[in-house]
């Protein structure tokens, strides 16, 4: 790389998308800090521990659907599709986000425009690789649950700023249903994460606007379903500002899961925004607030009472 | 449609099977009502998971079905909500205030039991 | 509206069987999740109304587009007694049968557009329309 220097400021990827700027920019709005940075360092030999793993878990979500025959069935293009997964993963929990990894973003993008694949199902397969290396990270973490979500979280960070990359890329090569993928990266964008049986912690990072906070109500409303969840505890703290629709929308959501049988837990709410929901009329003593997500885990595992016996053998085997 | 009514200890349980018309519910209303009374039942678990649509007369009824039974010294516990069904309910502006919810029956009848332990131990 | 359909509701099976149809139609206009059973419950709604309180009347289905987007049409027409005093009827917990007071209310939170004309006398039209994402 000796032009690098020269060429710093030059924009690259296709038709010029990505300046220097802009991937500083896509960090920052992604809420990347140092800290994020040192969180991933410390989980990176865990993320390449289980590489070929969380590779797998991407295609074999693939493997289920019809529409992804065309990439599965070309050895080349598999061989290919493998090769920079691999090196994506690699990438990413190294920590040095530049020109080569967008680069090599787009070189991922438009290898699965040429195999068709729909940017719907690619994320839906990036969702599953995410939830292979979350349940890793969760597992090596399962004396220090907050400690394992921290360094996950921040993982995600990295992980939503790269798809963002990765679509734009398939997205500048193709035309159309804008609107369904990015309704997809939204729904990604807020998964819901099993801690222990029966309790699910709803991280809310970043801005809600009122379209994101439906978004959110289905996709707690399913997860609490699909996991059986009892206790939710949804944790503020990466939420700076709501206005009145989000707040009432926040409101709704603790309503419905309840009506559904679980009781919701809110953490991490900072005094401008309890002040706000108070002046938009919230009654914040309908609302299960306790001060951090620590506490709001501890409160949890009280209303869950001791672990199931199955639960409980773990450790003592392990 | 009239919806089975099982007895299981001192539980009734009443797993509706299909969409129900008015009329429906209010006979359910009735016969759980009259079973609770005749049998002594101490609890009540309404299983909904088959309603795809919950409105504001199928609410109030189940509403006036745990406040009538309750009367007669059961507690009930509605079970199976659906998520979809729990957006329109709250859209709607309707709540279950005071009536114990529950995922599935399993965990309905464990909050049942819970519920009614603490009703003991208020009187 | 685009191949309207027509439900009579003067029994309260006929409530069933139009926010039933009302579910398909959504479908195949493209609505899925949530969107479905909230469709479903305004629907459920204002035939309600129509039962308890005109006793009989229709409900009319259909898709609808408008400046490029499509969506769902539902029309609950009768020629019941009306309602004197709109606005209130419009209020949470407004009811002269002794129920809730949030079937109009709440069915208008559920849609995208709610519009009501009701003449004392001469009948209730409730027209609401919901637009797909
Ligand atoms: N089609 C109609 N014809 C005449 N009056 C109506 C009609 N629909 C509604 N109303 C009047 O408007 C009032 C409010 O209706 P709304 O559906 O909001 O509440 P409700 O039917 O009384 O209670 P709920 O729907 O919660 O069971 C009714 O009590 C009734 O007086
Ligand atoms: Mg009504």
């Amino acid at each position: 790389m000796a032009d690098q220097a020269t060429d710093a400021e030059a924009p690259f990827g296709p038709a010029g998308l990505f300046g220097p700027a802009d991937l500083e920019r896509r960090l920052r709005s992604g809420g990347v800090g140092p800290e994020d940075r040192a969180g991933i360092g410390e989980i990176k030999d865990e993320v390449l521990k289980h590489l070929d793993e969380h590779v797998a878990a991407f295609f074999e979500h693939l493997a289920s659907f019809p529409e992804a025959q065309a990439l599965l069935r070309r050895p080349d293009l598999m061989e290919e599709a493998r090769r920079l997964e691999r090196d994506h993963l690699v990438a990413m929990a190294s920590g040095t986000y530049d020109r080569d990894y967008v680069e090599q973003r787009f070189r991922l993008g438009r290898l699965y425009n040429r195999a068709q694949l729909d940017v719907a199902l690619f994320m839906g397969a990036f969702h599953a690789q995410m939830s292979s290396i979350g349940r890793r990270i969760m597992q090596r973490y399962a004396k220090d649950a907050v400690g394992g979500f921290a360094r996950f979280s921040a993982f995600k960070k990295i992980a939503f700023v790269d798809l963002g990359i990765v679509v734009d890329a398939m997205m500048t090569e193709r035309e159309g249903t804008i609107r369904r993928q990015q309704q997809a990266i939204l729904e990604l964008s807020t998964p819901a994460l099993q801690v222990r049986e029966r309790l699910l912690i709803l991280p809310i990072i970043g801005l809600l606007d009122t379209f994101r906070a439906k978004q959110l109500t289905d996709g707690l409303l399913k997860a609490i379903r699909a996991h059986r969840a009892k206790v939710v505890v949804m944790d503020l703290t990466g939420v700076s500002t709501v206005d009145s629709k989000v707040a009432n929308h926040l409101i709704q959501t603790v309503a419905a899961a309840r009506l559904m049988g679980a009781t919701v837990i809110v953490t991490g709410l900072s005094s401008d925004v309890a002040q706000s929901l108070v002046t938009l009329g919230v009654d914040l003593s309908r609302l299960n607030t306790i001060g951090d997500l620590q506490g709001g885990i501890e409160e949890a595992e009280r209303i869950l009472g001791p672990a199931s016996p199955r639960i409980e053998r773990r450790p003592a085997v392990g | 449609m009239s919806v089975p009514i099982l007895k299981q200890g001192d539980v009734l349980i009443a797993s509706i099977q299909s969409a129900l018309t008015d009329r429906d519910l209010l006979q359910l209303k009735d016969e759980l009502a009259e079973k609770v009374g005749r049998l002594r039942s101490r609890g009540v678990v309404i299983d909904v998971t088959a309603l795809d649509v919950m409105d504001s007369f199928a609410t109030r009824t189940i509403r006036s079905i745990a406040a009538a039974t309750r009367l007669r010294g059961a507690e009930t516990v509605v079970v199976g909500i659906q998520p979809e069904v729990a957006i329109a309910l709250v859209e709607l502006g309707l709540t279950l205030d005071g009536i114990a919810t529950a995922l599935d029956l399993e965990e309905g009848l464990d909050v049942l039991v819970e519920v009614m332990e603490a009703r003991r131990r208020d009187r | 509206m685009i191949d309207e359909r027509r439900v009579p509701i003067d029994r309260d099976v006929d409530i069933v069987t139009a926010r039933q149809l009302g579910r398909e139609l959504a479908a195949e206009a493209g609505f899925t999740g949530s969107d479905l059973t909230l469709i479903a419950t305004a629907i459920s709604e204002v035939a309600r109304n129509i039962v308890v309180y005109a006793e009989r009347g229709e409900i009319r289905l259909g898709r609808t587009d408008r400046n490029g987007r499509e969506g769902i049409e539902v029309v609950a027409a009768d020629e019941g007694p009306g309602i004197p005093d709109i606005q209130q009827a419009m209020q949470d917990g407004f009811s002269t049968g002794r129920s809730l007071g949030l079937g109009l209310p709440g069915a208008r939170r559920l849609m995208d557009e709610f519009e009501i004309v009701s003449e004392v006398g001469k009948g209730t039209v409730v027209t609401m329309r919901k637009w797909r994402p």
